[in-house]
């Protein structure tokens, strides 16, 4: 089951206070950055919760943001549905859409639950691309944000726009939590771990899976509908295998099955991102050259590998302690 | 739409498949053997375009055919004794991760090496024009990739069922520690499969640089379709792989004539119906 340690809930308020701070004293590039990490986290938080405590590695993640982009533009744009109401029911249809994927995949493991997902991922981005009422490779344009002038917000000004977009991360992270902790996500774990045993418990296993990658797909809808809200405008490139591919990465580079990881993972990537690409245009063999390095050096991301070390710590001070008796009992919780 | 249409789209399709399988045997036995997902599959195939286009342009088309597989093997062997053979013990998921990030590292290298701008490659002289073929004209070229494709495959079929080697292969593939315990040397066999697979994978980027054009994403095109090929075919099996490669290449072409629609999903489909029905693909190695 997730638990929060102290490094957690320390990381959390740091990453939180560091978002804020941002919000409120950036100007307008920086602001926008903030937006794309914040967004990023959010997808990246749904894929921690199937990839990294239900062993399901997806590779459609990216093509399930598309749904939610895609749902959210044509339903607000097209079908005049008002703005709070087509973010609802395009988080909704995501989730559908992803309960489905779950299920049809979920009797697959290892290397053909990622092969699964990728079709799935691709075939969604070939109907985008394909499809007339999609706009095809032009994409969709005139995305409105939603209306807050009531409470005195006007998300069109980017600041509001970031802080927005916090809350729903904020949002998303305790939805996460108290899905994990659940009965669904202790189930979760516990089919990882053995699914023959959860099944010889009388645990329906492939409704755990599509249950928890619905949830998942919902928050990835979020994402998808926040991304659109964010550029105005979505193109069927949203929904290509290598966003699903690099959210996979900035998972991994934040610590898989941590949750706080991804995060830290997230803010990493895009900051490192706009840093390179300021520097030179080869930025993928940057990142490229960091993914192998990190797999390399089997720690569990940088937020994986400074948990380690804390543990280690920890252990080191109990040992000295109680003389070096009881110490090899209390384990860090990692 | 008479029958020399119908004719001209099979040898189109079976012209796909061929380049297909040349991709895939590689990628699908380097699974099956050493149970390792090689992602970077795609690169090598683009390196082996860049080597022959390079070389093609320095020495003519057959020294761009001949020596750009041993180069892209020689890449092949760099990349196994640097990092692939110290993540054979590894999960599959630590394997795609450090292979997608090969992927990124090499489309990025041959950007440096090469630029950003494709290159030409022509076709040898005396496979430039059309002949006359089944009562259609179709170019020389792609004939000579059919060709090649079906040489390939036989004599890969002749190695693999009929020879020592292909014995040792085969038990590898059915269970390597019953083949270990039995005297054969897997590792070795891992190795020499490994530098085939890098060859062939080189053959089919040279093969297909002036069919296509050479650039640097092209490793990451055929990617995906190699990656249908060997899931739908099953890992690991050389009947797999050709039966994989063809369906890919007579569902696409023909799915681009009849229905243009839905060509593109009508492969994703079929892939997320054999999963569903055959999770293992139509004709896995083991049983």
């Amino acid at each position: 089951m997730f638990r929060h340690n102290t490094l957690r809930y320390g990381a959390l308020v740091l990453l939180a206070a560091g978002a804020v701070a941002h919000a409120v004293t950036a100007g307008y590039f920086g602001l926008e950055i903030l937006t794309e990490i914040l967004i990023l986290a959010i997808l990246v938080l749904a894929l921690d919760i199937v990839a990294g405590f239900g062993g399901m590695v997806s590779l459609c993640h990216g093509a399930l943001m598309g749904v939610g982009a895609y749902a959210f533009a044509l339903l607000s744009t097209k079908a005049g549905i008002s703005v709070p109401l087509s973010m609802v029911a395009a988080v909704a249809i995501t989730g559908a859409g992803a309960w489905v994927v779950g299920a049809v995949c979920a009797r697959s493991h290892g290397i053909y639950f990622i092969m699964a997902t990728l079709a799935f991922g691709q075939m969604a981005y070939s109907y985008v691309f394909e499809a007339p009422v999609f706009g095809g490779d032009d994409g969709l344009g005139g995305i409105s944000r939603p209306d807050l002038s009531l409470v005195g917000i006007d998300l069109d000004d980017s600041r509001s726009f970031a802080l927005f977009c916090l809350a729903a991360l904020t949002l998303v992270y305790g939805a996460a939590v108290i899905t994990l902790r659940s009965g669904l996500g202790r189930s979760l774990s516990g089919v990882m771990h053995n699914a023959q045993r959860m099944r010889a418990l009388g645990l329906t296993v492939w409704r755990v899976k599509a249950d928890i990658f619905g949830v998942s797909g919902m928050i990835a809808g979020l994402a998808g509908v926040l991304a659109a809200q964010h550029s105005m405008y979505i193109s069927p490139g949203l929904l290509n295998w290598t966003v699903s591919g690099e959210a996979l990465v900035v998972v991994i580079l934040g610590g898989l099955g941590t949750l706080v990881g991804p995060l830290v993972g997230a803010a990493a990537f895009v900051v490192l991102k706009h840093e390179v690409s300021a520097l030179t245009s080869y930025w993928h063999l940057v990142v490229g050259s960091i993914l192998i390095a990190v797999v390399l050096s089997r720690a569990n991301g940088i937020f994986g590998w400074v948990e380690a070390r804390w543990g280690a710590k920890l252990d080191r001070r109990l040992a000295d302690s109680t003389r070096g008796t009881e110490a090899q009992e209390v384990t860090g919780d990692a | 739409m008479d029958l020399g249409f119908w004719t001209l789209q099979a040898l189109n399709a079976l012209q796909l498949s061929m380049l297909l399988f040349l991709l895939s045997i590689g990628l699908t036995v380097i699974f099956g053997l050493m149970h390792f997902v090689n992602l970077a599959h795609g690169s090598l195939y683009a390196l082996g375009a860049y080597f022959g286009a390079s070389l093609a342009a320095t020495g003519g088309y057959w020294t761009g055919f001949f020596l750009a597989p041993v180069a892209v093997m020689a890449v092949g062997l760099v990349l196994y004794t640097l990092l692939i053979r110290r993540m054979r013990k590894s999960g599959p998921m630590a394997q795609v991760l450090v292979t997608f990030g090969l992927i990124f590292a090499l489309l990025d290298l041959t950007r440096i090496v090469w630029g950003d701008l494709g290159l030409p490659m022509n076709a040898p002289e005396i496979l430039s024009g059309r002949v006359a073929f089944l009562g259609v004209e179709y170019p020389a070229y792609r004939l000579f990739v059919v060709a090649l494709g079906l040489g390939v495959f036989a004599a890969l079929a002749y190695v693999l069922s009929r020879t020592q080697i292909g014995a040792m292969i085969r038990a590898g593939v059915d269970n390597d520690a019953m083949a270990a315990c039995l005297g054969i040397n897997v590792e070795r066999l891992f190795f020499i499969v490994f530098c085939v697979g890098c060859a062939l994978a080189g053959l089919a980027g040279t093969v297909a640089a002036p069919l296509l054009s050479v650039t640097p994403d092209m490793g990451l095109h055929i990617l995906i379709p190699t990656l249908i090929v060997i899931v739908v075919g099953g890992l690991g099996s050389l009947k797999g792989a050709i039966a994989g490669s063809l369906i890919y290449g007579f569902v696409q072409t023909f799915g681009a004539v009849l229905a243009p629609q839905l060509a593109s999903m009508l492969i994703y489909g079929f892939l997320a119906a054999v999963l569903v029905i055959k999770p293992a693909g139509l004709f896995p190695a083991k049983g």
